[in-house]
């Protein structure tokens, strides 16, 4: 009754497992902001009555959130370290307020200054997508 | 008859058990020493496990290359196969292949960028010669952009007019997924 398994084929597998895993691990988790450019075919709205035109202009005051008739500015705010930087939370709590107000809305265009950074453009689009404003467009400020 | 040497030995059933054998044996010791397999196994099975955790199916859609540090995003999706534009600080490059120089793009004023816009339009027709039959796989214009976070919306921009004059509307910003409240920590780093 003191029979013995064979453990040696069984390494050799988990072996090979990690060997297989290891080669084709994907160490960094990559993910895509799907946007439109402003010449692309818009996204067709469900209710077109209850949603205005919206837009985010990246300046280097900061941001300015218009739509027709009222216009929020946001400006920058000093960072930890130092300089001037865009105010992403108090970007999400406006949006949060619209979206409130103007649950259908889903489109935004998101328009940058050229000298806004890549990092700033993407962590923009990236709020607007957290506050379910899906179909973002992004196009040249001027 | 065998020679025997003097002194105890045992009887066939005591030779052949385990326990009362060790008794008798004397001389030179069995050279077979035996491994604990068991925390080995152990170990394995959960590496094993570990790393199927972080098993993905999909595979790298993008090149990832030193010169680029990618944005973190909090809400984006997982990327799809497409043509893949990256813009370092030197260059800008489609799949692999540089078509641009990144300080030409900042200088100049036009808005069009030739090469890529060529190498966009080949893309394209062969995305449609080879799915012209497909009819489930029509060309979306889908186009994957990935950039360091330092370059500016004016390259970005001549990219993304570059992209739509080829027909390739459908842009997807490639950054780092990260797990979290987003804009709550992302505020004033």
């Amino acid at each position: 009754m003191d029979a013995e398994i064979n453990l040696v084929p069984f390494i050799d597998l988990l072996s090979c497992c990690i060997s297989f895993l290891l080669i084709t691990a994907v160490w960094t988790q990559i993910a895509g902001l799907q946007v439109s450019s402003s010449g692309g075919p818009p996204e067709p709205q469900q209710k077109q009555e209850q949603t205005v035109d919206l837009k985010l202009l990246l300046t280097e005051k900061g941001y300015q959130l218009t739509m027709p008739g009222a216009a929020v500015e946001i400006p920058k705010v000093t960072s930890a370290g130092g300089g001037a930087a865009f105010d992403r939370r108090s970007l999400a709590d406006k949006l949060k307020t619209l979206k409130t107000s103007l649950p259908d809305q889903s489109a935004i265009t998101v328009q940058p200054e050229d000298a806004v950074a890549y990092d700033d453009l993407v962590s923009t689009v990236d709020i607007c997508l957290g506050e379910q404003l899906r179909n973002v467009t992004v196009a040249p400020l001027n | 008859m065998a020679i025997v040497e003097p002194g105890k030995r045992p009887g066939p059933r005591i030779e052949q058990s385990r326990v009362f054998s060790k008794k008798f044996a004397r001389g030179k010791k069995n050279g077979y020493a035996g491994l604990m397999l068991t925390s080995l196994v152990d170990m394995f099975t959960i590496i094993v496990i570990f790393l199927l955790m972080n098993f993905s199916a999909n595979g790298e859609v993008l090149y990832m290359s030193k010169d680029i540090k990618l944005p973190d995003a909090y809400h984006g999706a997982q990327l799809e196969r497409a043509p893949v534009i990256s813009v370092s600080g030197d260059a800008v490059t489609f799949d692999g292949r540089q078509v641009a120089s990144t300080d030409e793009l900042v200088k100049g004023d036009v808005l069009n960028v030739p090469e890529l816009e060529d190498a966009l339009r080949d893309e394209r027709r062969r995305y449609e010669t080879i799915h012209a039959q497909d009819l489930e796989h029509p060309f979306r214009g889908l186009v994957n952009v990935q950039a360091d976070r330092k370059i500016p919306f004016k390259v970005i921009k001549r990219i993304m007019f570059a992209c739509n004059q080829s027909g390739f509307g459908n842009i997807n910003f490639a950054a780092l997924a990260k797990e979290g409240e987003g804009p709550r920590k992302v505020a004033l780093k």
